[in-house]
């Protein structure tokens, strides 16, 4: 080996040994785990809480998001008719679009993240809004508009949810540096699979991302009566017809035996 | 304590649609009316999806209406005759009804066209009930000048074919007449989730001039056939029934609905219906108001109007 192949393999080895310490330092351990990662939808459901917890690196900021796959959703669009009066004008296609959309940073995201790093991840209603595809639109102006409609409108359903801050230590590992924060998980989530993704954030960039899963499903008696009106619709309609009848005379015939005010 | 609701996709306040119930059971009770014209604009305020609202509010309409038709059979207040005329034209219009809310969710305008009929209408009948009870109990001589008025509506129900006499209500009309009217209201039960009873009270009072008390029973016994109807075919059709919260509806409706009949057999028939033409109004203020005024929301969920 001669002594400039020899400082060639020194100089490879040397910088794929900091290459690697660096990584370790900064990064070496970003885990997420949702602790109510299956909801289920009984008669007393009234919503949830969802914590999100894990192991991060001290000097990287945190981003956790919970969203549902995307979809499309049509909305009625309400315009004026005559120039006085509100109505449905329209519908509206919103392509490519969560149901549910939840973020929590640990700092404003636009002070932690490139508008670059915030569009590839989708992190941040600005990046949600380049994401969704929205039609019939005539114009940007129209569509931002449209989408600031659609904003409001899933935040009235608390299906879109945005905030900095909350974040503290791991109870479950104190001896480590560890990150924990919770969500209200809103009853009006319908039940499916849900994404929790966390990403360790660095010099305005993401540098690792963990994910872990929540599952909100029906059961019982509330899973059962909404199948049964979606796939034994003619019964189910019999049986809703049959018991008010039933619940009708039964208390007519109680009020009946009761008064003398018939 | 809150409740899930399987369909509805929701949670509610256990007390909100019973309370909800108890107060629209008591109308229906007191004035013959399904009370789904205040029902379905409530529940969607309370955070039902409409259709589920319309469809579950026809549902509830079922019980309360068992309820208070037995009440006021009871008493002798149903013109079975007269109801399944009105019922032959209403289950028509049910089919009728469930088919026009596809073709009019296809047209660009339908819903300016529902709500300007709906304001309309319900306008047009609570001023004139307003006005005609009123102006009756103020003046005795106007009840000799009314007939004067509506003699020529009433010779041309005369001369209409296929007159019959209905005993109950001691009245002779047209087979056609209920027929016509029941569809009327069987297509406006289906496409706005309404059992079309604070139409069908007016028609049968001023049109087909039957008794004040005998109207509620009928009107009652009316509604409560073609809400079977709609509720079936909703459930069947659009899967929009939600059976738990018409159960907490229901609750409340079918005993709002008997001390209805109690409070109604203690106020006169001009009292009714100055009561009744009152809460119509108020209703088309409201949606007056929400035509007119900006909404804080200006996107929403299909299927409703």
């Amino acid at each position: 080996m001669t002594r400039k192949t020899f400082a060639t393999f020194a100089a490879v080895f040397i910088m794929l040994l900091v290459s690697l310490l660096n990584t370790d330092n900064a990064l070496a351990c970003l885990t997420a785990r949702a602790n109510h990662d299956h909801i289920t939808i009984d008669f007393f459901y009234n919503g949830s809480e969802v914590s999100v917890r894990g192991i991060s690196d001290p000097d990287v900021d945190l981003v956790v998001k919970i969203t549902s796959p995307d979809g499309h959703q049509d909305l009625k669009e309400k315009g004026k008719v005559a120039g006085a009066l509100w109505m449905n004008v329209g519908t509206l296609k919103f392509e490519d679009t969560p149901n549910l959309y939840m973020l929590q940073c640990t700092k404003k995201p636009e002070e932690i993240l490139s508008a670059s790093e915030m569009e590839k991840y989708c992190i941040g209603f600005p990046a949600l809004e380049k994401h969704v595809g929205i039609s019939p639109v005539e114009s940007e102006a129209d569509r931002s508009k449209w989408f600031g409609e659609f904003l409001k409108f899933k935040q009235s359903k608390n299906l879109y949810f945005a905030a900095d801050g909350g974040f503290g230590p791991n109870p479950d590992k104190p001896d480590q540096h560890g990150y924990y924060m919770k969500f209200a998980w809103p009853y009006q989530a319908p039940p499916g699979d849900y994404l929790v993704t966390v990403y360790a954030v660095k010099d305005h960039k993401v540098v690792e991302t963990a994910t872990s899963k929540v599952t909100v499903e029906q059961v019982g008696a509330v899973k059962a009566l909404a199948n049964m009106a979606k796939n034994n619709a003619a019964l189910y309609g019999i049986l809703s017809v049959l018991s008010a009848l039933g619940a009708g005379f039964g208390v007519g015939i109680v009020f009946g035996k009761g008064g003398g005010a018939h | 304590m809150h409740l899930y609701l399987p369909v509805a996709l929701t949670s509610i306040n256990v007390l909100i649609p019973v309370g909800l119930g108890l107060a629209v059971g008591l109308l229906s009770g007191l004035f013959g009316v399904g009370g789904g014209f205040l029902m379905t604009p409530l529940l969607i305020m309370f955070g039902i999806p409409s259709t589920v609202a319309a469809a579950t509010d026809s549902n509830q309409i079922v019980a309360a209406s068992t309820s208070g038709t037995y009440a006021h059979w009871r008493v002798g207040n149903v013109d079975f005759k007269m109801g399944l005329y009105l019922l032959v034209g209403g289950f028509a219009g049910g089919l009728v009804g469930v088919q026009a809310i596809k073709i009019l969710n296809a047209m660009g305008n339908a819903d300016f066209v529902i709500k300007m009929t709906y304001v309309l209408m319900l306008g047009g009948v609570g001023g004139y009930m307003l006005y005609e009870s009123l102006t009756s109990m103020k003046k005795k001589q106007v009840a000799e000048e009314a007939p004067r008025v509506e003699s020529k509506l009433v010779r041309l129900l005369a001369s209409l074919p296929l007159q019959t006499r209905f005993e109950k209500s001691g009245v002779t009309h047209s087979l056609i007449l209920p027929i016509f009217f029941g569809g009327g209201v069987g297509v406006l039960a289906a496409i706005m989730g309404v059992g079309g009873g604070f139409l069908m009270v007016p028609v049968m009072v001023y049109i087909l001039r039957m008794p004040m008390h005998v109207v509620v029973g009928t009107s009652l016994f009316q509604i409560l056939f073609t809400c079977i109807e709609v509720t079936f075919l909703q459930a069947y059709s659009n899967h929009s029934v939600d059976f738990t919260l018409a159960v907490l509806l229901l609750l409340g409706s079918t005993i709002g609905a008997q001390i209805g009949a109690v409070f109604g057999r203690k106020l006169k028939a001009e009292q009714l219906k100055i009561y009744l033409a009152i809460i119509v109004l108020a209703v088309t203020v409201k949606i007056v108001f929400e035509l007119t005024l900006t909404p804080s929301l200006l996107l929403s969920l299909g299927g409703g109007h």
